[in-house]
């Protein structure tokens, strides 16, 4: 669905995308990695079509280039800033939205995408009386009026609180259970770890791995470390069979608990650019 | 197209829901409005420019416009036709007309037999404390070639000769008739010239006489004049009416782009050039809205009268595609809405103020006059006055009409194309 190939990007002497490559199938939803600075926004504006690379290819399913009408009909924004007018109400917003795409009955779609997200309550409110919660969960709304089929959220859930987190991530999957290809940028580990298909941690401009969470870890996350306490005290050691580990210390005997610390995607992170994810 | 029709209907929906922006937009022009209507005193530390025409030629005539033109008070143009005079009414290079009818001289001849001169004055009603000044000002001027008529004793020959005749027809007693007969020989007498041939010196008695029958005979309005001083102010008003639509508009670019929206606008199937004609739009249809809500209000409220209706619906098309102009400059110029606003309010208030949206430009200064030229506010208030109180034709149209879309094309182009670089 999205074919990204070899795009680069510079800004002055900055290279702000060197030589990226991927691509997302339908009912995928793919990870962008990466701190501030990683590339992952300005890829975002190649894909959809806001910035042109200076080089290399991109083409949104069969339309082609995400620069032309057709392909911008398919692609959905959710952008890392809250892009919603404010003084208008939650119904208005997605109206206007629908409206500008062209959409069919726009009240009904409105209506539709606040029940998807669980704003239809508050349907006529103005979006500044809005917690931020409550407006990342528009912003998402916002992107999905015109039902797209290539969707890119960029940091769709930075700092909202818990519920409205987890109504984010439950439409993220519904969106890709439907068919949709989704690219996904985050912070947030964990959530990467539970929704992302495949991933791709990028830095500097650059994508240094790309796969699934598993394929990642297990190249890249080192060994898992297993810890045993007994009463001759704790025990740590490092491997990449934590089961066969757990086995040898409670044939053993003597073992009083055990605990497993498997490498995660910070890991992979820390192991591949020799740095934290949020440093 | 029709998503920018949506695009303009969502940012007017937003003006409404912004008090301070609709405000300025609409209460504000009309506050202005009243304010100056109210308030006009027309008053001037220049001298009152002022037309004459003399409808026939004779000595007393030349005696007044002689007076008119060496009184300081006066700034004078002699014109050859009374539309000549007119039309300098209407154009504000005047504050009035002063019509000298043939029957002037004649008037002035039996100005003490039943008879008595009269004066036309055609005056700019917008500026009545002014007109109000100039009505005693020619009483003034009146009475003294009056009294200069007297002092000549040829003249003053002439008007004995003509109090004789009237005299002959009345019904007056004989002792009556006689007594008065007394008292004209002995006024020849006294009038008669000295033996260096030099007049009579006027004396005090005479100097205290008031020539009450010199008469302003017209002294009302005339088409083509503004009917109040509202017929001016709400004109003026339509100045502030753009300013504030202008600015509201300006920053809406940058105020997409501050608050991610335009990222939203540009992914969507719209082009960058349908997003720049949607807020062109928005703010067109906000300058013909306050535009009409002003001509309108002037028009039920305070007898605005607007002369030529199809010119009007003209006027405000043009002064809003030249002001939608001046919007997308404004809005390719700075890439903040606190930029866009800060500047644009700067920038558009002093050329309201020279373009003649607080002191009428027929007040200012000359110099001040020349430099209103450069302010796009003086050629959208002169062509609203033109197609309402100045009852302007297309020929006098053409000029500020011509200017209003040269605006507009070079604004819409210039700002259309900084826009899209910027964006």
């Amino acid at each position: 669905m999205i074919r990204v190939r070899d795009i680069r990007k510079s800004f002055g002497s900055i290279a702000a995308v060197d030589g990226v490559t991927f691509n997302v199938q339908h009912g995928e939803i793919f990870g962008l990695l990466g701190p501030n600075g990683a590339g992952k926004s300005t890829a975002i504006a190649m894909c959809t079509g806001q910035l042109a690379p200076d080089s290399g290819s991109i083409e949104i399913g069969e339309a082609g280039s995400p620069r032309a009408a057709r392909a911008r009909a398919l692609i959905g924004l959710a952008p890392q800033q809250i892009a919603l007018y404010e003084e208008l109400t939650a119904r208005e917003n997605l109206v206007f939205l629908a409206r500008v795409h062209g959409m069919p009955e726009p009240v009904r779609r409105a209506d539709e995408l606040l029940d998807m997200v669980g704003l239809l309550p508050r349907a006529r409110d103005r979006v500044a009386t809005f917690s931020g919660g409550m407006q990342r969960r528009l912003n998402l709304a916002a992107a999905l009026v015109h039902n797209p089929t290539a969707i890119f959220l960029d940091e769709p859930t930075a700092g909202v609180d818990p519920q409205s987190r987890t109504a984010i991530l439950d439409v993220v999957q519904r969106l890709a259970t439907e068919g949709r290809a989704v690219i996904y940028t985050t912070h947030y580990m964990e959530e990467a770890q539970r929704i992302c298909s495949r991933v791709a941690v990028m830095d500097r401009g650059r994508v240094l791995a790309i796969g699934t969470v598993a394929e990642l870890i297990a190249e890249h996350g080192g060994e898992s470390v297993v810890t045993v306490d007994s009463l001759a005290g704790e025990h740590r050691v490092r491997t990449r069979e934590p089961l066969r580990e757990i086995e040898r210390a409670l044939a053993e005997g003597g073992a009083t608990a055990v605990r497993i610390e498997q490498p995660d995607l910070e890991m992979v992170f820390l192991a591949l650019t020799g740095r934290r994810l949020r440093d | 197209m029709r998503a920018a029709v949506y695009l303009a209907l969502k940012d007017l929906r937003l003006l409404l829901r912004d008090r301070a922006a609709a405000f300025f937009t609409f209460v504000f022009p009309l506050a202005i409005a009243l304010f100056f209507g109210y308030v006009f005193s027309g008053t001037t530390s220049e001298p009152l420019r002022v037309a004459a025409f003399v409808e026939q030629s004779s000595p007393a005539a030349t005696m007044l416009i002689k007076a008119l033109d060496e009184d300081g008070g006066f700034k004078l143009t002699v014109t050859d036709a009374r539309a000549a005079g007119e039309q300098l009414v209407r154009r504000g290079d005047a504050v009035a007309l002063v019509i000298v009818p043939a029957a002037y001289a004649e008037g002035i001849d039996g100005v003490f037999s039943g008879g008595g001169a009269k004066l036309g004055l055609v005056v700019d009603p917008s500026r009545r404390a002014e007109g109000a000044m100039l009505v005693g000002k020619i009483h003034e001027v009146a009475f003294r070639t009056v009294f200069a008529a007297v002092g000549d004793p040829v003249q003053f020959a002439r008007v004995l000769d003509r109090m004789e005749e009237s005299l002959k027809a009345s019904d007056f007693s004989f002792t009556d008739r006689l007594a008065i007969r007394t008292a004209l020989s002995r006024a020849r007498t006294m009038s008669a010239p000295a033996a260096d041939g030099s007049a009579v010196k006027p004396t005090a008695s005479l100097a205290d006489w008031k020539p009450v029958s010199v008469e302003i005979a017209e002294l009302s309005m005339r088409p083509g004049v503004p009917a109040n001083s509202f017929a001016i102010s709400f004109m003026q008003g339509i100045a502030w009416a753009l300013f504030g639509a202008v600015l509201s508009f300006g920053s809406g670019i940058a105020e997409e782009r501050q608050r991610g929206t335009l990222v939203r606008l540009l992914v969507s199937p719209m082009s960058p050039n349908q997003i720049l004609f949607g807020k062109a739009l928005a703010c067109f249809v906000t300058c013909l809205a306050t535009e009409w809500m002003l001509v309108f209000f002037g028009m039920f409220v305070f007898r605005v009268e607007v002369s030529h209706w199809p010119l009007m619906v003209v006027v405000t098309l043009v002064t809003a595609f030249g002001f939608s102009g001046i919007m997308m400059l404004l809005a390719a110029g700075f890439r903040t809405q606190g930029g866009a606003q800060g500047a644009g309010r700067a920038v558009l208030l002093v050329l309201a103020m020279i373009g003649g949206g607080t002191v009428p430009i027929v007040f200012m200064p000359p110099f001040l006059r020349v430099a209103s030229n450069l302010s796009p506010f003086k050629w959208a208030v002169l062509a609203a006055e033109g197609a309402t109180w100045r009852s302007w034709g297309m020929s006098e149209m053409l000029l500020p009409l011509a200017v209003l879309v040269a605006i507009g094309v070079f604004g819409l182009t210039v700002g259309t194309a900084l826009v899209r670089r910027s964006i």
